[in-house]
């Protein structure tokens, strides 16, 4: 084997445009060893400051130059595993139509418990973790929920999300018991009225989630709203911001979030490993790509929760890898 | 021209590449004092011709454009600067793995591949060193490889299409410049392929190129802020890896000293 396909790799890299990407035939490989090729391409991507995309079917995808590094040209908060976003439960007082997490009184509570929290939280410093995130299901309907956001605001800054609707009798107690210095308290409204609201969430939803918000204010509490908003009421948002002001909301805690095609939703944004930059998520299930994502078993990472920093490593590799493709992708796609 | 212009230095596009790199020099000039802007050429006889004709400043040449520009000012022209890399180039001759051949003299009636007639490590002078070894006239079947013409052999491709003649046993050996036999990955990339039999003593190579009009108080600084380009430096570094070196140097004119008499034997036109 003199691998004379190597002059072939010179000859088109070499006249390609930086950033470009060339598909080089390497010919039959030696059947003995039929990983030698890749090596071989690999080898000389090294040598001389190119990128190997892939080898498949005996052709090497070579792209000139060196791409940026995906992650370096993030924002700083979206770096995978910035945040951690953890799935305490999976039930629900509410049943809405669009839940991306298809939570309801129905779902299996599939909880993380306790003693994982607490070792998520742990793993989560060392990992470099800045941010803890509880969502649910609904958070409050665990009997312990007080223990496990305190297992994280202890070691983190922390958001409990919910829909705002429990804060009564041992849960309002639990509220009350938790760290108002570390943690955020991020209610689920989607109108500055009650129709669009009930509408998907179910009727007096609105009216408690209201009450619910002015209820972990009044306890001293952040307290941010996070907002589903289908296409059809994009023309409300003005209203929406201008009543959530007059609940003494920030406009930076004023999270608006399309509708996206997940869980129980029959429409919305197509979400997909491909699209979306990854938050890792955790449940009792295994890791996720995503929040939005953590019932679809294409963005599972990992079912192994331990340890997280491996977890999330992995994200970070898959989500690097991915842009590589979607940029070669992008250089070779021919016009005719 | 007055002196708030920018320095005009010309360049040959043998590459889309070429675009970026000039892109990234004439942006480390911003604001230095000694701005600059380039013009790209689709040859090396039409880069002499307008430095000649004062249409630009600088031009980066090839050793042969150089040596050409020194003809045609009757040595008046100056050489400002060059990569590392210019002051130590070689021309590789190679044979196929198993040859065993030890010298130039092993050439003795075979078959020699030699890329574009205008690449002076490729074809110029490999010729001289044959002649050097006493291998004239007939003693060697030299197998000439003309693609892109113009170019100074640049784009590498006469030199690689040496290599398939040999491959393709067309050829006997090929002569090809060090940047090549790197960029194949020496003898480690293609086992049983290429070794090689004789390297040559180095020789100069590109090399920015001015003529003696334009006043020394305008190329100074901008030489002084070109030789200032740090390898550590991060936003220098992309530049000077496109352009195949890790630092620019003075110019070492002793490393022409083969080509001169290459061009005088072979009696080499003063234009292509």
């Amino acid at each position: 084997m003199t691998n004379g396909w190597v002059l072939d790799l010179v000859e088109r890299v070499g006249a390609a445009a930086r950033g470009a990407t060339v598909s080089v035939a390497l010919g039959s490989a030696d059947p003995g060893d039929p990983g030698r090729q890749a090596e071989t391409v690999a080898t000389w991507c090294r040598l001389t400051g190119n990128e190997l995309v892939e080898v498949r079917d005996g052709v090497a995808t070579v792209r000139r130059g060196r791409s940026p590094d995906p992650l370096a040209e993030l924002d700083p908060g979206q770096l995978p595993g910035t945040r951690l976003w953890m799935y305490t439960n999976f039930d629900c007082n509410l049943a809405c139509d669009y839940c991306c997490a298809r939570s309801s009184p129905r779902a299996a509570r599939r909880e993380l418990g306790r003693d994982r929290v607490r070792q998520l939280a742990a793993e989560a410093v060392d990992a470099g973790v800045t941010e803890l995130i509880l969502t649910g299901g609904e958070p409050f309907l665990l009997p312990d929920i007080g223990e496990l956001v305190a297992a994280c605001t202890t070691l983190l800054p922390t958001t409990l999300l919910t829909n705002g609707m429990l804060f009564r009798g041992r849960r309002l107690d639990a509220l009350r018991g938790m760290d108002r210095t570390r943690l955020a308290v991020q209610v689920s409204l989607d109108s500055a009225t009650s129709e669009a609201h009930d509408r998907h969430r179910g009727r007096g939803s609105w009216d408690r989630a209201v009450v619910g918000i002015r209820t972990a204010r009044a306890e001293g509490f952040r307290v941010k709203v996070a907002a589903t908003l289908p296409p059809d009421q994009n023309h409300e948002l003005g209203p929406f911001h201008d009543f959530l002001d007059t609940l003494g909301i920030a406009r930076d805690d004023q999270v608006i979030r399309a509708l996206a095609h997940q869980g129980f939703a029959e429409h919305g944004l197509e979400l997909t490993v491909e699209s979306l930059i990854p938050e890792v998520t955790v449940t009792a299930d295994g890791v996720y790509w995503h929040p939005v994502s953590a019932n679809d078993p294409d963005q599972l990472v990992t079912r192994e929760l331990f340890p997280l920093g491996a977890a999330i490593t992995e994200v970070r590799r898959r989500f690097a890898e991915q842009r590589a493709r979607a940029t070669a992708a992008a250089q070779w796609f021919p016009c005719a | 021209m007055t002196t708030t212009e920018p320095l005009l230095v010309g360049a040959v596009a043998y590459t889309a590449n070429v675009v970026p790199i000039w892109e990234g020099i004439r942006d480390y000039f911003q604001d230095s004092g000694a701005e600059m802007d380039f013009v790209l050429f689709s040859n090396y006889g039409r880069q002499v011709d307008a430095l000649m004709a004062g249409t630009i400043d600088i031009a980066w040449n090839t050793n042969l454009a150089w040596a050409r520009t020194v003809a045609q000012t009757g040595g008046a022209c100056r050489a400002l600067a060059m990569r590392d890399t210019d002051t130590v180039f070689r021309t590789m001759f190679v044979a196929r793995s198993g040859a065993g051949w030890g010298g130039l003299e092993d050439l003795r009636g075979k078959r020699l591949a030699l890329g574009s007639q205008d690449s002076a490590q490729a074809a110029i002078l490999p010729v001289h060193f044959l002649a050097s070894a006493g291998l004239d006239g007939d003693a060697v079947e030299l197998e000439r490889i003309n693609s892109d013409v113009g170019k100074h052999g640049d784009t590498g491709r006469s030199e690689l299409d040496a290599l398939r003649a040999v491959l393709e046993e067309r050829a006997d050996a090929a002569a090809i410049g060090i940047n090549t036999w790197e960029a194949i990955g020496r003898d480690e990339l293609m086992p049983g392929a290429f070794e090689v039999f004789w390297e040559s003593p180095t020789y100069s190579h590109c090399n920015f190129t001015a003529l003696p009009e334009l006043p020394v108080e305008r190329v100074q600084p901008w030489v002084e802020h070109l030789l200032a380009m740090d390898w550590d430096n991060e936003a220098h570094r992309p530049i000077l890896e496109m352009e195949g070196l890790r630092q620019w140097v003075l110019p070492q004119l002793d490393g022409y000293a083969s080509l001169f008499e290459a061009i005088h034997e072979q009696k080499i036109p003063s234009h292509w």
